[in-house]
Protein backbone atom coordinates (compact mmCIF):
# COMPACT_ATOMS: atom_id res chain seq x y z
CA UNK A 1 0.00 0.00 0.00
CA UNK A 2 1.36 3.62 -0.78
CA UNK A 3 1.45 5.97 1.65
CA UNK A 4 -0.98 8.76 0.52
CA UNK A 5 -3.24 6.41 -1.60
CA UNK A 6 -6.80 5.82 -2.46
CA UNK A 7 -9.20 4.01 -0.07
CA UNK A 8 -12.32 2.47 -1.49
CA UNK A 9 -14.91 1.89 1.58
CA UNK A 10 -18.28 0.40 -0.63
CA UNK A 11 -19.84 -0.05 2.20
CA UNK A 12 -20.34 3.83 1.94
CA UNK A 13 -21.07 4.25 -1.33
CA UNK A 14 -24.30 5.69 -2.57
CA UNK A 15 -23.73 5.36 -6.17
CA UNK A 16 -24.36 8.62 -6.91
CA UNK A 17 -22.04 8.87 -9.69
CA UNK A 18 -20.54 12.32 -8.72
CA UNK A 19 -17.42 10.05 -8.59
CA UNK A 20 -17.95 9.08 -12.39
CA UNK A 21 -18.57 13.12 -13.61
CA UNK A 22 -15.69 14.53 -11.48
CA UNK A 23 -12.98 12.00 -13.25
CA UNK A 24 -14.93 12.80 -16.73
CA UNK A 25 -13.66 16.62 -15.67
CA UNK A 26 -9.95 15.86 -15.36
CA UNK A 27 -7.66 17.61 -17.45
CA UNK A 28 -5.59 14.12 -18.78
CA UNK A 29 -8.77 12.40 -20.60
CA UNK A 30 -11.43 15.14 -21.18
CA UNK A 31 -15.20 13.82 -21.39
CA UNK A 32 -14.19 10.25 -20.69
CA UNK A 33 -14.55 8.84 -17.11
CA UNK A 34 -12.02 6.78 -15.73
CA UNK A 35 -13.70 5.47 -12.62
CA UNK A 36 -16.17 2.75 -12.55
CA UNK A 37 -19.69 2.74 -10.50
CA UNK A 38 -21.19 -0.74 -10.32
CA UNK A 39 -24.74 -1.34 -9.10
CA UNK A 40 -23.79 -5.19 -7.54
CA UNK A 41 -27.68 -5.65 -6.86
CA UNK A 42 -29.49 -4.08 -9.43
CA UNK A 43 -33.37 -4.32 -8.33
CA UNK A 44 -32.27 -5.60 -5.12
CA UNK A 45 -30.96 -2.82 -3.30
CA UNK A 46 -28.93 0.02 -3.68
CA UNK A 47 -25.60 -1.60 -2.97
CA UNK A 48 -22.98 0.05 -5.42
CA UNK A 49 -19.00 -0.13 -5.30
CA UNK A 50 -16.36 2.49 -7.30
CA UNK A 51 -13.06 1.17 -8.45
CA UNK A 52 -10.47 3.01 -9.39
CA UNK A 53 -7.09 1.42 -10.53
CA UNK A 54 -5.46 -0.33 -8.00
CA UNK A 55 -2.15 0.01 -8.73
CA UNK A 56 -0.91 -3.31 -8.38
CA UNK A 57 2.44 -3.53 -6.59
CA UNK A 58 2.94 -7.14 -6.38
CA UNK A 59 3.23 -8.81 -8.81
CA UNK A 60 3.61 -5.07 -10.42
CA UNK A 61 0.82 -3.94 -12.71
CA UNK A 62 0.21 -7.15 -14.43
CA UNK A 63 -0.83 -4.67 -17.32
CA UNK A 64 2.26 -3.22 -17.71
CA UNK A 65 3.98 -6.97 -18.02
CA UNK A 66 1.40 -8.02 -20.88
CA UNK A 67 1.67 -4.32 -22.46
CA UNK A 68 3.49 -5.70 -26.21
CA UNK A 69 4.46 -1.72 -26.55
CA UNK A 70 6.21 -0.74 -23.35
CA UNK A 71 3.53 1.60 -23.21
CA UNK A 72 2.36 1.46 -19.06
CA UNK A 73 4.94 3.10 -17.05
CA UNK A 74 4.86 2.82 -13.53
CA UNK A 75 7.16 5.68 -11.24
CA UNK A 76 9.08 4.46 -8.78
CA UNK A 77 6.20 6.44 -6.26
CA UNK A 78 3.89 3.31 -6.79
CA UNK A 79 1.41 4.63 -9.60
CA UNK A 80 0.72 2.81 -12.37
CA UNK A 81 0.25 5.51 -15.56
CA UNK A 82 -2.27 5.21 -18.20
CA UNK A 83 -0.22 4.46 -21.29
CA UNK A 84 2.44 6.45 -23.68
CA UNK A 85 0.22 7.81 -26.16
CA UNK A 86 3.12 7.41 -28.27
CA UNK A 87 3.57 4.09 -27.95
CA UNK A 88 -0.13 2.24 -27.10
CA UNK A 89 -0.84 0.31 -30.01
CA UNK A 90 -4.47 -0.10 -28.91
CA UNK A 91 -4.25 -4.47 -28.75
CA UNK A 92 -5.97 -4.56 -25.90
CA UNK A 93 -3.88 -6.96 -23.44
CA UNK A 94 -4.10 -4.48 -20.61
CA UNK A 95 -8.05 -4.41 -20.43
CA UNK A 96 -8.43 -7.92 -20.24
CA UNK A 97 -5.11 -9.57 -18.08
CA UNK A 98 -6.47 -6.79 -14.97
CA UNK A 99 -7.71 -8.84 -12.36
CA UNK A 100 -9.70 -5.60 -11.19
CA UNK A 101 -11.38 -4.91 -14.29
CA UNK A 102 -9.82 -0.78 -14.81
CA UNK A 103 -8.36 -0.20 -17.95
CA UNK A 104 -10.56 1.21 -21.57
CA UNK A 105 -9.91 1.34 -24.63
CA UNK A 106 -10.36 3.35 -27.78
CA UNK A 107 -10.35 1.15 -30.41
CA UNK A 108 -10.45 3.99 -33.12
CA UNK A 109 -8.20 5.56 -31.49
CA UNK A 110 -5.97 2.62 -30.81
CA UNK A 111 -5.57 3.87 -27.30
CA UNK A 112 -5.73 2.81 -23.80
CA UNK A 113 -7.23 5.02 -20.82
CA UNK A 114 -7.23 4.07 -17.02
CA UNK A 115 -7.06 5.62 -13.89
CA UNK A 116 -3.64 7.02 -13.02
CA UNK A 117 -4.21 8.46 -9.42
CA UNK A 118 -4.88 11.85 -11.38
CA UNK A 119 -1.58 12.42 -11.53
CA UNK A 120 -2.20 16.20 -12.66
CA UNK A 121 -3.04 16.32 -9.02
CA UNK A 122 -2.14 13.85 -6.93
CA UNK A 123 2.21 14.80 -7.67
CA UNK A 124 1.29 18.51 -6.91
CA UNK A 125 -0.25 17.03 -3.47
CA UNK A 126 -4.21 17.42 -4.24
CA UNK A 127 -6.34 14.61 -4.11
CA UNK A 128 -7.93 13.13 -7.19
CA UNK A 129 -11.16 14.23 -8.43
CA UNK A 130 -13.29 11.29 -7.48
CA UNK A 131 -12.47 11.21 -3.83
CA UNK A 132 -12.80 15.20 -3.56
CA UNK A 133 -15.88 15.10 -4.72
CA UNK A 134 -17.04 11.49 -2.80
CA UNK A 135 -19.87 12.93 -0.68
CA UNK A 136 -20.03 10.36 1.89
CA UNK A 137 -16.42 9.53 2.04
CA UNK A 138 -16.60 6.17 0.31
CA UNK A 139 -13.81 7.20 -1.72
CA UNK A 140 -11.34 8.87 0.70
CA UNK A 141 -7.31 10.08 -0.14
CA UNK A 142 -4.75 10.26 2.24
CA UNK A 143 -2.62 8.26 4.79
CA UNK A 144 -3.59 5.39 6.97
CA UNK A 145 -2.84 7.53 10.10
CA UNK A 146 -5.47 10.50 8.12
CA UNK A 147 -8.13 7.92 7.44
CA UNK A 148 -7.97 6.50 11.11
CA UNK A 149 -8.02 10.47 12.47
CA UNK A 150 -11.03 10.71 10.60
CA UNK A 151 -12.42 7.57 11.45
CA UNK A 152 -11.01 6.01 14.35
CA UNK A 153 -10.15 2.21 14.64
CA UNK A 154 -10.63 1.56 10.97
CA UNK A 155 -9.10 -1.44 9.07
CA UNK A 156 -7.82 -1.37 5.68
CA UNK A 157 -6.74 -4.34 3.77
CA UNK A 158 -4.69 -4.08 0.32
CA UNK A 159 -4.68 -7.88 -0.68
CA UNK A 160 -6.73 -9.65 -3.19
CA UNK A 161 -7.02 -13.56 -3.56
CA UNK A 162 -7.79 -14.82 -7.05
CA UNK A 163 -8.51 -17.96 -7.01
CA UNK A 164 -5.03 -18.33 -4.79
CA UNK A 165 -3.04 -15.46 -6.97
CA UNK A 166 -2.41 -13.43 -3.96
CA UNK A 167 -2.18 -9.72 -5.39
CA UNK A 168 -0.94 -6.98 -3.09
CA UNK A 169 -2.35 -3.40 -4.65
CA UNK A 170 -1.09 0.17 -3.64
CA UNK A 171 -5.02 1.21 -3.62
CA UNK A 172 -6.69 -0.29 -0.20
CA UNK A 173 -10.06 -1.57 1.19
CA UNK A 174 -11.96 -0.72 4.59
CA UNK A 175 -12.80 -3.85 6.11
CA UNK A 176 -14.75 -4.31 8.90
CA UNK A 177 -13.35 -3.89 12.46
CA UNK A 178 -11.99 -7.54 14.15
CA UNK A 179 -11.10 -8.72 10.33
CA UNK A 180 -7.21 -10.17 10.13
CA UNK A 181 -5.46 -7.13 8.13
CA UNK A 182 -3.16 -9.89 6.62
CA UNK A 183 -6.43 -11.97 5.45
CA UNK A 184 -6.68 -11.07 1.45
CA UNK A 185 -10.04 -9.48 0.25
CA UNK A 186 -11.62 -12.39 -2.03
CA UNK A 187 -10.93 -11.57 -5.89
CA UNK A 188 -13.99 -13.87 -6.38
CA UNK A 189 -12.37 -15.27 -8.91
CA UNK A 190 -14.52 -18.80 -8.36
CA UNK A 191 -17.70 -17.05 -8.16
CA UNK A 192 -20.21 -16.36 -10.95
CA UNK A 193 -21.62 -12.95 -10.47
CA UNK A 194 -25.00 -12.41 -10.66
CA UNK A 195 -25.02 -10.75 -14.07
CA UNK A 196 -27.09 -6.94 -13.43
CA UNK A 197 -28.67 -6.70 -16.40
CA UNK A 198 -31.21 -4.63 -15.63
CA UNK A 199 -31.79 -1.03 -16.40
CA UNK A 200 -29.62 1.02 -14.62
CA UNK A 201 -31.14 2.57 -11.44
CA UNK A 202 -29.67 6.54 -12.66
CA UNK A 203 -31.82 6.76 -15.07
CA UNK A 204 -30.85 6.56 -18.76
CA UNK A 205 -27.06 7.79 -17.80
CA UNK A 206 -24.56 5.31 -19.72
CA UNK A 207 -23.31 2.31 -17.67
CA UNK A 208 -19.56 3.60 -16.74
CA UNK A 209 -18.57 -0.17 -17.13
CA UNK A 210 -18.32 0.16 -20.92
CA UNK A 211 -14.58 -0.91 -21.13
CA UNK A 212 -14.14 -0.64 -24.78
CA UNK A 213 -15.07 2.69 -26.69
CA UNK A 214 -16.01 2.74 -30.53
CA UNK A 215 -16.93 -0.04 -32.25
CA UNK A 216 -16.33 -3.06 -29.98
CA UNK A 217 -14.19 -5.90 -31.72
CA UNK B 1 24.07 -10.74 -25.48
CA UNK B 2 21.95 -11.59 -28.09
CA UNK B 3 21.10 -8.19 -28.73
CA UNK B 4 24.48 -6.59 -29.04
CA UNK B 5 25.10 -9.65 -31.85
CA UNK B 6 21.93 -8.36 -33.91
CA UNK B 7 23.33 -4.78 -33.44
CA UNK B 8 26.72 -5.38 -34.60
CA UNK B 9 25.43 -7.69 -37.41
CA UNK B 10 22.54 -5.17 -39.06
CA UNK B 11 25.84 -2.45 -38.22
CA UNK B 12 28.05 -4.51 -40.72
CA UNK B 13 25.00 -5.21 -43.18
CA UNK B 14 24.82 -1.57 -43.27
CA UNK B 15 28.46 -0.72 -43.83
CA UNK B 16 28.51 -3.21 -47.02
CA UNK B 17 25.77 -1.37 -48.14
CA UNK B 18 27.44 1.58 -48.02
CA UNK B 19 30.63 0.34 -49.69
CA UNK B 20 28.97 -1.04 -52.11
CA UNK B 21 25.76 1.44 -52.95
CA UNK B 22 28.98 3.97 -53.74
CA UNK B 23 30.86 2.00 -55.97
CA UNK B 24 33.23 1.17 -53.08
CA UNK B 25 33.21 4.67 -52.16
CA UNK B 26 34.57 5.89 -55.71
CA UNK B 27 31.15 8.48 -54.89
CA UNK B 28 31.25 8.61 -50.66
CA UNK B 29 31.26 12.28 -49.98
CA UNK B 30 34.21 12.43 -47.16
CA UNK B 31 32.67 15.75 -46.02
CA UNK B 32 28.99 14.17 -44.79
CA UNK B 33 30.94 11.18 -43.27
CA UNK B 34 29.95 12.44 -39.49
CA UNK B 35 26.22 11.28 -40.51
CA UNK B 36 26.89 8.22 -42.34
CA UNK B 37 28.54 7.24 -38.86
CA UNK B 38 26.09 7.87 -37.05
CA UNK B 39 23.93 5.74 -39.61
CA UNK B 40 26.06 3.11 -38.91
CA UNK B 41 25.25 3.62 -34.89
CA UNK B 42 21.61 4.60 -35.63
CA UNK B 43 21.27 0.78 -37.01
CA UNK B 44 23.32 -0.53 -34.38
CA UNK B 45 21.01 0.95 -31.98
CA UNK B 46 17.77 0.03 -33.80
CA UNK B 47 18.74 -3.58 -33.82
CA UNK B 48 19.73 -3.60 -30.40
CA UNK B 49 16.83 -1.74 -28.89
CA UNK B 50 14.59 -3.76 -31.02
CA UNK B 51 15.95 -7.11 -30.62
CA UNK B 52 15.70 -6.35 -26.48
CA UNK B 53 12.03 -5.20 -27.20
CA UNK B 54 10.88 -8.11 -28.33
CA UNK B 55 12.10 -10.64 -26.37
CA UNK B 56 9.91 -9.47 -23.47
CA UNK B 57 7.00 -12.15 -23.68
CA UNK B 58 3.98 -9.49 -25.04
CA UNK B 59 6.07 -8.18 -27.65
CA UNK B 60 7.30 -11.54 -28.60
CA UNK B 61 4.29 -13.10 -28.68
CA UNK B 62 2.86 -10.48 -30.68
CA UNK B 63 6.10 -9.90 -32.77
CA UNK B 64 5.59 -13.69 -34.04
CA UNK B 65 1.77 -13.68 -34.53
CA UNK B 66 1.93 -10.39 -36.25
CA UNK B 67 4.32 -11.48 -39.04
CA UNK B 68 2.64 -14.79 -39.10
CA UNK B 69 -0.68 -13.32 -39.80
CA UNK B 70 1.54 -10.51 -42.68
CA UNK B 71 3.28 -13.72 -44.40
CA UNK B 72 0.28 -16.17 -44.44
CA UNK B 73 -0.89 -16.96 -47.49
CA UNK B 74 -4.42 -17.85 -46.40
CA UNK B 75 -4.36 -14.30 -45.24
CA UNK B 76 -3.41 -13.24 -48.68
CA UNK B 77 -6.08 -15.03 -50.50
CA UNK B 78 -8.85 -14.29 -48.12
CA UNK B 79 -7.88 -10.64 -47.72
CA UNK B 80 -5.48 -9.52 -50.10
CA UNK B 81 -5.94 -5.56 -49.56
CA UNK B 82 -5.78 -5.95 -45.94
CA UNK B 83 -1.63 -5.44 -45.45
CA UNK B 84 -1.26 -2.80 -47.97
CA UNK B 85 -4.93 -0.85 -46.41
CA UNK B 86 -3.58 -1.04 -43.22
CA UNK B 87 -0.12 0.06 -43.79
CA UNK B 88 -1.46 3.31 -45.58
CA UNK B 89 -3.97 4.54 -43.91
CA UNK B 90 -2.42 3.46 -40.93
CA UNK B 91 1.43 3.99 -40.86
CA UNK B 92 0.93 6.25 -43.63
CA UNK B 93 -2.18 8.96 -42.64
CA UNK B 94 -2.27 7.57 -38.84
CA UNK B 95 -6.50 7.80 -38.80
CA UNK B 96 -5.77 6.72 -35.65
CA UNK B 97 -4.23 9.64 -34.60
CA UNK B 98 -7.44 11.71 -35.99
CA UNK B 99 -9.74 9.47 -33.72
CA UNK B 100 -7.59 11.35 -30.61
CA UNK B 101 -7.56 14.88 -31.84
CA UNK B 102 -7.64 16.55 -35.18
CA UNK B 103 -5.29 19.42 -34.62
CA UNK B 104 -2.63 16.53 -33.26
CA UNK B 105 -3.20 14.47 -36.39
CA UNK B 106 -2.40 17.54 -39.15
CA UNK B 107 0.98 18.27 -36.67
CA UNK B 108 1.92 15.06 -36.81
CA UNK B 109 1.36 14.63 -40.22
CA UNK B 110 3.18 17.59 -40.84
CA UNK B 111 6.47 15.78 -38.83
CA UNK B 112 6.10 12.32 -40.38
CA UNK B 113 6.24 13.52 -43.68
CA UNK B 114 8.73 16.00 -43.41
CA UNK B 115 10.72 13.87 -41.69
CA UNK B 116 9.84 10.48 -43.92
CA UNK B 117 11.38 13.88 -47.33
CA UNK B 118 14.28 14.32 -45.10
CA UNK B 119 15.23 11.20 -44.43
CA UNK B 120 14.70 9.64 -48.12
CA UNK B 121 16.98 12.12 -48.96
CA UNK B 122 19.43 12.73 -46.38
CA UNK B 123 20.57 8.97 -45.90
CA UNK B 124 21.47 7.90 -49.14
CA UNK B 125 23.23 11.42 -49.87
CA UNK B 126 25.32 10.56 -47.13
CA UNK B 127 25.68 6.56 -48.12
CA UNK B 128 27.20 8.25 -51.43
CA UNK B 129 23.75 6.04 -53.21
CA UNK B 130 22.52 9.68 -54.76
CA UNK B 131 25.18 11.48 -56.63
CA UNK B 132 24.45 14.74 -59.07
CA UNK B 133 26.56 14.69 -61.83
CA UNK B 134 26.72 17.41 -64.89
CA UNK B 135 28.17 17.53 -68.17
CA UNK B 136 29.25 21.20 -68.06
CA UNK B 137 31.17 22.31 -65.19
CA UNK B 138 28.10 24.83 -63.22
CA UNK B 139 25.25 23.09 -64.96
CA UNK B 140 22.14 23.30 -65.52
CA UNK B 141 21.94 20.14 -66.77
CA UNK B 142 22.05 17.71 -64.17
CA UNK B 143 21.66 14.08 -64.12
CA UNK B 144 21.27 12.54 -60.80
CA UNK B 145 22.34 8.77 -60.10
CA UNK B 146 21.75 6.28 -57.56
CA UNK B 147 24.03 3.63 -57.02
CA UNK B 148 25.90 4.85 -59.75
CA UNK B 149 23.50 4.54 -62.81
CA UNK B 150 21.72 7.13 -64.33
CA UNK B 151 18.09 7.36 -63.31
CA UNK B 152 16.54 11.31 -63.99
CA UNK B 153 18.04 14.31 -66.26
CA UNK B 154 16.82 17.82 -65.01
CA UNK B 155 17.45 21.00 -65.04
CA UNK B 156 18.21 22.99 -62.23
CA UNK B 157 16.80 25.95 -62.71
CA UNK B 158 13.52 24.06 -63.73
CA UNK B 159 10.77 23.45 -60.82
CA UNK B 160 12.09 19.99 -60.85
CA UNK B 161 15.35 20.84 -60.49
CA UNK B 162 14.56 23.63 -57.41
CA UNK B 163 12.41 20.86 -55.71
CA UNK B 164 15.01 18.24 -55.61
CA UNK B 165 17.76 20.96 -54.29
CA UNK B 166 15.66 22.33 -51.88
CA UNK B 167 13.30 19.29 -50.56
CA UNK B 168 15.43 19.28 -47.12
CA UNK B 169 14.09 23.27 -46.80
CA UNK B 170 10.55 22.19 -47.55
CA UNK B 171 11.08 19.19 -44.95
CA UNK B 172 12.21 21.94 -42.50
CA UNK B 173 9.36 23.97 -43.11
CA UNK B 174 6.64 21.16 -42.46
CA UNK B 175 8.98 20.07 -39.31
CA UNK B 176 9.19 23.43 -37.74
CA UNK B 177 5.10 24.43 -38.05
CA UNK B 178 4.44 20.15 -36.54
CA UNK B 179 6.93 19.71 -33.77
CA UNK B 180 5.95 24.00 -32.84
CA UNK B 181 2.18 22.71 -32.32
CA UNK B 182 3.81 20.04 -30.66
CA UNK B 183 6.15 22.02 -27.83
CA UNK B 184 3.25 24.62 -27.38
CA UNK B 185 0.83 22.37 -26.59
CA UNK B 186 3.32 20.21 -23.93
CA UNK B 187 3.51 24.06 -22.14
CA UNK B 188 0.05 24.84 -22.40
CA UNK B 189 -2.05 22.12 -22.55
CA UNK B 190 -2.62 20.09 -19.07
CA UNK B 191 -3.20 16.65 -21.03
CA UNK B 192 -0.24 16.79 -22.49
CA UNK B 193 1.70 17.68 -19.32
CA UNK B 194 0.63 15.83 -16.76
CA UNK B 195 4.01 13.31 -16.35
CA UNK B 196 5.72 14.69 -19.20
CA UNK B 197 9.53 14.17 -18.80
CA UNK B 198 11.98 17.02 -19.80
CA UNK B 199 14.65 13.90 -21.71
CA UNK B 200 11.55 11.75 -23.23
CA UNK B 201 8.71 14.55 -24.61
CA UNK B 202 10.41 17.53 -24.56
CA UNK B 203 14.22 16.65 -25.68
CA UNK B 204 12.82 15.13 -29.50
CA UNK B 205 10.82 18.06 -30.43
CA UNK B 206 13.69 20.66 -29.16
CA UNK B 207 15.80 18.19 -31.40
CA UNK B 208 13.78 18.49 -34.66
CA UNK B 209 12.86 22.23 -34.56
CA UNK B 210 16.86 22.54 -33.94
CA UNK B 211 17.96 20.28 -36.59
CA UNK B 212 15.28 22.15 -39.29
CA UNK B 213 15.62 25.92 -38.22
CA UNK B 214 19.64 25.37 -38.55
CA UNK B 215 19.31 23.22 -41.44
CA UNK B 216 17.22 26.50 -42.90
CA UNK B 217 19.80 28.76 -42.19
CA UNK B 218 22.64 27.01 -43.94
CA UNK B 219 20.27 27.57 -47.18
CA UNK B 220 19.87 31.13 -45.85
CA UNK B 221 23.45 31.57 -45.69
CA UNK B 222 24.30 30.33 -49.24
CA UNK B 223 21.40 32.53 -50.67
CA UNK B 224 21.76 35.52 -48.86
CA UNK B 225 24.85 35.84 -46.83
CA UNK B 226 27.40 34.47 -49.95
CA UNK B 227 28.08 31.97 -47.75
CA UNK B 228 28.62 33.85 -44.47
CA UNK B 229 28.63 31.94 -41.22
CA UNK B 230 28.20 28.50 -43.53
CA UNK B 231 30.90 26.42 -41.80
CA UNK B 232 29.47 27.11 -37.80
CA UNK B 233 26.25 26.53 -38.76
CA UNK B 234 27.14 23.49 -41.09
CA UNK B 235 28.93 22.08 -37.88
CA UNK B 236 26.28 23.15 -35.94
CA UNK B 237 23.83 21.49 -37.98
CA UNK B 238 25.94 18.02 -38.12
CA UNK B 239 25.81 18.08 -34.19
CA UNK B 240 22.12 18.25 -33.49
CA UNK B 241 21.86 15.69 -36.38
CA UNK B 242 24.42 13.55 -35.26
CA UNK B 243 23.15 13.64 -31.54
CA UNK B 244 19.49 13.08 -32.49
CA UNK B 245 20.28 9.64 -34.70
CA UNK B 246 22.30 8.52 -31.37
CA UNK B 247 18.91 9.38 -29.16
CA UNK B 248 16.74 7.79 -31.55
CA UNK B 249 16.60 4.52 -30.54
CA UNK B 250 16.15 5.04 -26.57
CA UNK B 251 13.77 7.58 -26.12
CA UNK B 252 10.78 8.72 -27.45
CA UNK B 253 11.59 8.42 -31.43
CA UNK B 254 11.61 4.96 -30.97
CA UNK B 255 7.93 4.57 -31.51
CA UNK B 256 8.62 4.76 -35.09
CA UNK B 257 10.09 1.45 -35.25
CA UNK B 258 7.54 -0.06 -32.95
CA UNK B 259 4.56 1.30 -34.10
CA UNK B 260 3.99 -1.10 -37.38
CA UNK B 261 3.68 -3.52 -34.63
CA UNK B 262 -0.06 -2.24 -34.48
CA UNK B 263 -0.63 -3.23 -38.36
CA UNK B 264 0.68 -7.20 -36.85
CA UNK B 265 -1.64 -6.83 -34.10
CA UNK B 266 -4.56 -5.81 -36.09
CA UNK B 267 -4.07 -8.69 -38.89
CA UNK B 268 -3.38 -10.82 -36.20
CA UNK B 269 -6.39 -10.20 -34.51
CA UNK B 270 -9.01 -9.81 -36.66
CA UNK B 271 -7.70 -11.03 -40.28
CA UNK B 272 -6.66 -14.39 -39.25
CA UNK B 273 -9.49 -16.05 -37.49
CA UNK B 274 -13.15 -14.72 -37.32
CA UNK B 275 -13.80 -16.70 -33.91
CA UNK B 276 -14.59 -14.68 -31.11
CA UNK B 277 -14.48 -15.79 -27.48
CA UNK B 278 -17.30 -14.66 -24.93
CA UNK B 279 -17.19 -13.78 -21.42
CA UNK B 280 -17.81 -16.99 -19.51
CA UNK B 281 -19.59 -15.07 -17.03
CA UNK B 282 -22.18 -13.12 -18.58
CA UNK B 283 -21.23 -14.04 -22.59
CA UNK B 284 -20.81 -10.43 -23.91
CA UNK B 285 -17.83 -10.25 -26.74
CA UNK B 286 -14.24 -9.88 -25.08
CA UNK B 287 -12.09 -10.43 -28.26
CA UNK B 288 -11.21 -12.75 -30.60
CA UNK B 289 -9.92 -16.25 -29.63
CA UNK B 290 -6.33 -16.26 -31.32
CA UNK B 291 -5.93 -13.10 -28.92
CA UNK B 292 -7.66 -14.30 -26.22
CA UNK B 293 -5.18 -17.68 -26.25
CA UNK B 294 -2.10 -15.34 -26.95
CA UNK B 295 -2.84 -13.33 -23.97
CA UNK B 296 -3.86 -16.21 -21.68
CA UNK B 297 0.12 -17.51 -22.82
CA UNK B 298 1.54 -14.13 -22.65
CA UNK B 299 0.36 -14.13 -18.49
CA UNK B 300 1.02 -17.73 -17.97
CA UNK B 301 4.87 -16.87 -20.01
CA UNK B 302 4.61 -13.86 -16.96
CA UNK B 303 3.73 -16.03 -14.20
CA UNK B 304 0.55 -14.33 -13.85
CA UNK B 305 -1.42 -17.52 -13.34
CA UNK B 306 -4.65 -15.34 -12.57
CA UNK B 307 -4.78 -15.80 -16.90
CA UNK B 308 -8.30 -17.71 -16.57
CA UNK B 309 -9.84 -14.17 -15.57
CA UNK B 310 -8.95 -13.15 -19.40
CA UNK B 311 -12.13 -14.95 -20.05
CA UNK B 312 -14.09 -12.99 -17.92
CA UNK B 313 -15.11 -9.50 -19.45
CA UNK B 314 -13.89 -6.49 -17.26
CA UNK B 315 -17.40 -5.54 -15.80
CA UNK B 316 -18.27 -9.26 -14.42
CA UNK B 317 -14.91 -9.17 -13.07
CA UNK B 318 -15.49 -5.95 -10.90
CA UNK B 319 -18.95 -7.87 -10.46
CA UNK B 320 -17.38 -10.64 -9.11
CA UNK B 321 -15.62 -8.72 -6.48
CA UNK B 322 -17.99 -6.25 -5.21
CA UNK B 323 -20.43 -9.01 -4.96
CA UNK B 324 -17.89 -11.12 -3.03
CA UNK B 325 -17.06 -8.29 -0.55
CA UNK B 326 -20.29 -7.42 0.01
CA UNK B 327 -21.47 -11.39 0.56
CA UNK B 328 -17.87 -12.15 2.77
CA UNK B 329 -16.13 -9.35 3.80
CA UNK B 330 -18.77 -6.73 4.94
CA UNK B 331 -21.92 -8.72 4.53
CA UNK B 332 -25.06 -7.10 3.34
CA UNK B 333 -23.77 -2.93 2.75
Amino acid sequence: MMGRTIVIDPGRCIGCQACVSACRECDSHRGKSMIHLDYLDQGGSVASSPTVCMHCEDPVAPCAQVCPAEAILVTPDGVVHDADKSRCIGCGNCVNACPMGVPKIDLAAKLQFKCNLCYDRTSYGLAPMCATVCPTGSIFYGTLEELRTERPGVEVASTFDFDGSIISTGVAMVVPRGRPVDEPLPGGAGEHARVTGSPQPAGHLEPSADNVLGDPL
Amino acid sequence: MRPVLVGVVTALVLCAAIYLGSRELHNFDSALAPYAIASVFLAFGIAYRYTAWISSPGARRLFKKGWGAALSWRNLRRAPTALPRMIATYLGFQKFLGARSRARWAAHQLIFWGCLLAAAITFPLTWGWFTFTANTGAGPQYTMNIWGLPVVEFNALSLLGWVLFHGLDIAAVLVIAGATYFLIRRMRDREASTGQRFGYDLVPLLALIIISVTGLLLTFSSVALHGGGYEFLAVLHMAAVVLTLLYLPFGKFFHIAQRPAAVGMQLFKYTEHGEIRHCRNCGEPIDTTAYVDNLRATMRDLKLDFDGLAEVCPRCKRLRRGQAYRSTVKPGF
